[in-house]
């Protein structure tokens, strides 16, 4: 990513001032499988400070490529959200195999939902009232 | 004071005599059956009024008033009928089967008597399903009449046209109802009909229509050969005769007895059936007429007298004189939620109380008898019975409700026992 | 008539009433589920129990009571309200609570009902009882869990409809309704029982989750598929009809419909015709109306007169007028409304009029019906007849035999047999006192004048039992030529505005321009050269006189489908177009003018045609009945052979036996 496109965008990754931020004050604990890294507070006076609410220490993720929510998969969401203290790694159980890989809220973008009737679907919709079958000459 | 033997109607009901045509005139059946006749059709009914008798198949209704609500003549061609009802399917009730099997004659005589009195062009025995061997015994004594021309075309040679038809039932305790019974003589679903009309103004095929009981018919020819005052010598006021009773269970020894009516308890125990099992003591209740009647607890049963009236002060009925007798080995609630299934069981389905009440009643009989339930729904189900008695098109309902509401009445304190010790069960286990 | 207290008001109530009738007269309501009016007294639900002194000291069932002077009736006590509470909580325990997805929500008695008279929670904590579903034919869906056991089903195929279908077997709890073995309910009235069942077990099959009662348009209308008339309510839902459903009139279908009327309005749906079609090198394409027009214009140029109409089966008075005032206004009285060539004798509609009237029919009580299979041809007046059986009545029927609903003597084919009847059948009749003569549709052509004799002979009330609703409006309209359809065939004439006609031959116009002026894509449509969408019965309003000549009028429930527009402002622009006056702008110009001209057709009722002619003695009668003009009663009209429904009725319920044979 070049370092112009640090300076004017924020869509991707941290910003200049959040890198800074982390740089100084934050803590690596792990990584996703999708890249993303997640952080918390180094320094145990800011255990009060702002995005703490319930007195825990400050948590926050830098994403690897697009700044969605969405992508934080459940085990982190859990670990960001102060469910639980410990690494996702170490605290979860292991995955099951009948557990899907978790993938991002899809809406926008080209893989999205749509129902049967919409016209990405051909537009096929069902019968509706009204709806008459016309004749017509062999 | 006992009945004697001389005063016994059924003089063969152990079947310790032949059954057949001779034998049966042998004890005194069609003995001059034509005098009979000669008689007249009022004098019979007036005869059979003074007599005092009572239908013998459970509502206690004087048979001689009963006949006499059949038309005098026929305005419109349509004849009359005389149904006999031999579906005997109370259970408990067992007296029937002994008069068909032993000494049917006295029925085949009954029928022709009584259908004279009435005016039926012909009498339909509808017997019970179940009941093979006595339909057999039956027919062949209804042929013998035949051959003997004591029924047929000019029936024992009064003038008087008579024939006797036996049909057999399928096995539907609902046949027993009157209505019922007509609809299946006709071929049709088993259901009661509505009433009115009375089977009296139209019944069997649309034709004026008496249904009677066997016993109420068998005992007809003895009653007028020996009068009215002899019959009405035994028992007392408004209960008058002699009765079939049925005794079964906690006795020594069971059995089908002729007794007067009105004989307390204790004594048709003591002299007939040789007392209770394990003593008076040991007696918990006793359901004096058939299931369909409330149960009566031990201390009011043992000396009332076993007749109509009084059966009646107690709550409870005399019904077909089905005596069933329990004594405090007897889970009570389980024997009442057995007869709540019954009902459940032969309930026709055609009126909404029934079909959908015996249901109910069972299964709350049933979490009754483990104590699955709660103390107040012991009230509910004594609602549910008082919402299906009285509301339907016969008397099943009501049936089906009184044995509940006679446990509910006496043994209460039981039923809550149930409850507090299942409750109590679980409420450890939880711990 | 006895005098009876209800609730303290005292009321006379007529002679073998009931304790509920006197009720409803003194204006109280009764709650049921069993009683229905037109069927008999079952007494089963228990739900009517009101107080009646004198009697036993517990609740009665009022329907089946007969009220007697003196009684004195309470419906308002606190015994009645426990006691209908008491039922009600009966009715509730094995009735699931699926109202959500009952197709019965929003009119089924049982919901109302316990809205009104039910205790507001139940008390019953166990298993509710479930019963399998019963296949009962392509129009009766069943959900047997839903039913209350009132019968009125049972009733009606037995007392109404006259078949045995329907029956309960098991007792008690498990008491179930069923057709026999589970075969489809075949009888062309099976669908009634939809109507009478008071909950949802059984409900329709094709209107199965389709629309809620409360979002429906009500549509007063009138059924064309056959010659009753039949009062029906057409619900629709936008533009669509989504059923149809019996409105009571005791003269005409007293609160049947033929399954026919009821099913068919889903080939409204089907097949329709929404465009102007021409025939352009020997095949039809789309095309404006203004080409349609100039081209009808240009075939009749320099000889305007040479233009004839026939009329379909399905059209109303008013489109009949709109063409005979188009025709007579270019000098042209070509008009024909018997498509299949009968040209029986109509100088006096009296003697092609069912003048018993239906209900009167009922009374009659010796019946001769002469080539009509009643209950294909007009199932509604089966069932009169089969109260006059009921009655009494000794029916005779000549033509093929088939499956009466009552005994009934079928004399042979033989039309001669009219000339000598056989002694027994001659002398019933001279001795009964309300003798009915009917002829059908495969009599008229040969037997109509002996028929008349041997009715004026007996003084026996004269019947015609016609097919199509159209028929006795086209009549009265002049719609007949003396020569029946021949004659237009032979007039030649160079335009055929064919009204909806299928069931014509076309060949023997083949020189003819043929417009077809209708909503389906049928036969008619396939011969025509020209075809101008227009609309159907649902889609317009008119007027319809049925085959005792009443006068009905039936309103428009939805628009017609695309271009299609309705026949009369056809045959308005038509008369624009060849340049002619017809002399009326709007539909209540248009009706003024009809009634001006034919005053019945102002009044609703039974039009008067007069007396019988006087009847012929020697003609005779002769020739054979080999067969009824139905062939399938699911299939008769136009909108009918479009319905998917109907076409399932037909191969299921008439021809399901031949399948088998052919698979065998």
């Amino acid at each position: 990513m070049s370092i112009l496109g640090k300076i004017f965008t924020w869509w991707n990754g941290a910003t200049i001032g959040t890198s800074l931020f982390t740089s100084r004050r934050g803590e690596k604990v792990g990584t996703d499988a999708q890249g993303n890294t997640y952080y918390r507070s180094k320094n145990k006076r800011d255990l009060n400070t702002a995005g703490s609410y319930s007195g825990g220490e400050r948590r926050w993720v830098i994403y690897e490529g697009a700044n969605d929510a969405s992508r934080v998969p459940p085990e982190w969401h859990g670990w960001l959200h102060g469910a639980f203290d410990d690494v996702p790694e170490s605290n979860l159980p292991p995955a099951r195999i009948w557990e899907a890989d978790y993938t991002p809220n899809a809406t926008g973008t080209p893989n999205a939902y749509r129902p049967q009737g919409a016209l990405e679907m051909g537009g096929k919709r069902a019968r509706t009232t009204g709806d008459y079958e016309a004749w017509t000459p062999e | 004071m006992a009945l004697a033997d001389k005063d016994r109607i059924f003089t063969n009901v152990y079947g310790f005599q032949d059954r057949g045509l001779k034998a049966a005139q042998q004890r005194g059946d069609w003995d001059d059956t034509k005098a009979l006749i000669g008689r007249g059709h009022d004098a019979i009914i007036d005869e059979m009024k003074a007599s005092g008798l009572r239908g013998r198949g459970g509502a206690g209704f004087p048979t001689g008033l009963k006949w006499s609500f059949m038309p005098k003549e026929s305005k419109d061609g349509r004849p009359s009928f005389l149904v006999i009802n031999a579906d005997e399917s109370e259970p408990g009730s067992c007296k029937d089967r002994e008069i068909l099997r032993h000494d049917p004659h006295k029925l085949i005589e009954g029928a022709l008597v009584a259908g004279y009195a009435m005016r039926a062009r012909a009498a339909y025995i509808y017997i019970r399903g179940e009941y093979i061997r006595e339909a057999e015994t039956l027919q062949a004594a209804i042929d013998e009449a035949y051959d003997a021309g004591l029924i047929g075309k000019n029936a024992s040679q009064s003038g008087y046209d008579f024939d006797v038809f036996m049909h057999r039932g399928a096995g539907a305790y609902i046949c027993g109802e009157e209505t019922a019974m007509i609809e299946s003589l006709e071929g049709k679903k088993g259901q009661p009909r509505l009433k009115p009309p009375f089977p009296a103004g139209a019944g069997l095929y649309g034709c004026p229509t008496t249904v009677n009981n066997v016993e109420s018919i068998a005992v007809v020819p003895t009653i007028l050969r020996r009068g009215a005052a002899w019959f009405s010598s035994f028992g007392r006021e408004g209960n008058a005769g002699t009765k079939l009773f049925q005794i079964s269970g906690h006795v020594e020894q069971p059995c089908v007895v002729e007794e007067e009516m009105s004989i307390p308890f204790r004594e048709l125990i003591e002299r007939h059936c040789g007392g209770i099992i394990g003593g008076w003591d040991n007696l918990l209740a006793v359901i004096p007429g058939g299931s369909s009647v409330p149960l009566v607890p031990a201390r009011e049963i043992m000396d009332a007298p076993m007749d109509f009236d009084g059966l009646k002060e107690l709550g409870s009925g005399l019904g077909t004189a089905a005596v069933i007798v329990m004594d405090k080995s007897t889970d009570i609630v389980r024997a009442i939620s057995r007869i709540s299934y019954f009902y459940k069981h032969e309930s026709c389905g055609q009126c909404t109380p029934c079909r959908e009440g015996t249901g109910w009643m069972w299964r709350m009989m049933e979490r009754l008898r483990t104590g699955d339930a709660a103390i107040e729904e012991i009230d509910m189900l004594q609602q549910v019975t008082k919402q299906v008695e009285g509301h339907t098109i016969c008397a099943l309902g009501d049936a089906a409700a009184w044995p509940i509401q006679g446990l509910i009445r006496h043994f209460r304190p039981e039923l809550e026992k149930r409850i507090e010790e299942h409750n109590a069960k679980f409420a450890e286990a939880a711990e | 008539m006895p005098k009876v207290t209800v609730d303290g008001l005292e009321i006379e109530v007529p002679d073998g009433a009931t304790v509920l009738q006197a009720c409803e007269l003194a204006g109280k309501e009764i709650p049921r589920f069993c009683y229905h009016e037109r069927l008999s007294i079952a007494g089963n639900c228990r739900m009517c129990l009101v107080e009646v002194k004198p009697g036993p000291p517990k609740p009665q069932a009022s329907c089946a009571l007969p009220a007697t002077d003196g009684q004195e009736i309470r419906t308002d006590t606190e015994m009645v309200k426990t006691a209908r509470e008491g039922v009600m909580e009966f009715l509730l325990i094995n009735h699931p609570l699926d109202c959500p997805i009952c197709d019965q929500g929003g009119e089924c008695d049982l919901q109302d009902q316990s809205m009104y008279y039910g205790r507001g929670a139940t008390r019953y904590r166990m298993n509710k009882r479930a019963v399998t579903e019963k296949y009962m034919g392509p129009l009766i869906k069943t959900i047997m869990t839903r039913c209350i056991h009132c019968t009125r089903c049972v009733r009606f195929s037995e007392e109404i409809a006259g078949v045995d279908e329907i029956g309960a077997v098991g007792r008690g709890e498990d008491m179930q309704i069923t057709t026999y073995l589970e075969q489809a309910a075949e009888h062309e009235l099976s669908a009634n029982v939809i109507d009478l069942c008071p909950v949802g077990a059984l409900t329709s099959r094709p209107y199965a989750f389709e629309a809620r009662p409360w979002e429906l348009k009500k549509t007063l209308s009138i059924d064309v598929s056959d010659a009753v008339g039949a009062n029906i309510t057409l619900y629709s839902k936008g533009r669509e009809v989504m059923r149809a459903l019996p409105r009571i009139n005791d003269a005409v279908n007293e609160e049947w419909l033929s399954d026919k009327g009821r099913y068919q309005v889903d080939g409204l749906m089907r097949r329709r015709l929404d465009k102007v079609y021409m025939r352009r090198d020997g095949k039809l394409q789309a095309a404006g109306w203004d080409e349609a027009f100039t081209a009808i214009a240009e075939a009749v140029a320099g000889d305007k007169g040479s233009i004839a109409a026939i009329a379909g089966d399905l059209v109303d008075c008013e489109t009949m007028f709109a063409a005979k005032a188009l025709l007579r206004a270019c000098g042209s009285n070509l008009l024909e409304g018997r498509q299949t060539g009968m040209a029986y004798d109509v100088s006096n509609l009296a003697a092609v009029n069912f003048n018993s009237s239906f209900a009167g029919i009922e009374e009659a009580d010796a019946i001769l019906i002469v080539g009509s299979h009643v209950r294909w041809e007009a199932p509604l007046v089966n069932v009169r007849l089969r109260k006059a059986a009921k009655r009494g009545a000794k029916i005779f029927i000549v033509g093929p035999a088939w499956d009466t609903t009552y005994p009934a003597e079928f004399i042979g084919t033989d039309l001669a047999i009219l000339n000598e009847l056989p002694s027994h059948i001659a002398e019933t009749f001279e001795k009964a006192e309300r003798p009915a003569v009917i002829v059908g549709g495969a009599g008229l052509k040969n037997a109509h004048g002996k028929a008349l004799a041997l009715a004026a002979g007996w003084g026996a009330a004269f019947n015609v039992l016609h097919m199509s609703a159209s028929r006795m409006g086209g009549l009265m309209l002049g719609y007949a030529q003396k020569g029946g359809i021949a004659d237009i065939a032979e007039a030649k004439p160079k335009v055929l505005l064919s009204l909806g006609a299928d069931e014509t031959d076309y060949a023997s116009f083949a020189d003819s321009l043929k417009v077809y002026v209708g909503h389906h894509g049928d036969a008619g449509a396939h011969a025509a050269d020209i075809i101008l969408p227009a609309a159907s019965y649902a889609e317009k309003d008119g007027t319809y006189v049925n085959t005792e000549g009443r006068v009905q009028f039936a309103e428009k429930a939805v628009f017609a489908p695309g271009d299609a527009r309705e026949d009369w402002t056809i045959l308005r622009a038509l008369a624009d177009a060849l340049g002619v006056e017809v002399g009326f702008d709007s539909f209540g110009e248009l009706q003024s003018a009809m009634i001006a001209e034919v005053p019945a057709l102002g009044e609703e009722g039974l039009a008067d045609y007069g007396a019988l002619p006087e009847a012929d003695k020697n003609t005779r009668a002769e020739g054979e009945i080999s067969a009824y003009p139905v062939r399938d009663f699911y299939l008769t009209n136009p909108i009918a052979r479009a319905s998917e429904v109907m076409q399932r009725c037909s191969s299921e319920l008439l021809h399901a036996g031949e399948l088998q044979e052919a698979a065998e």
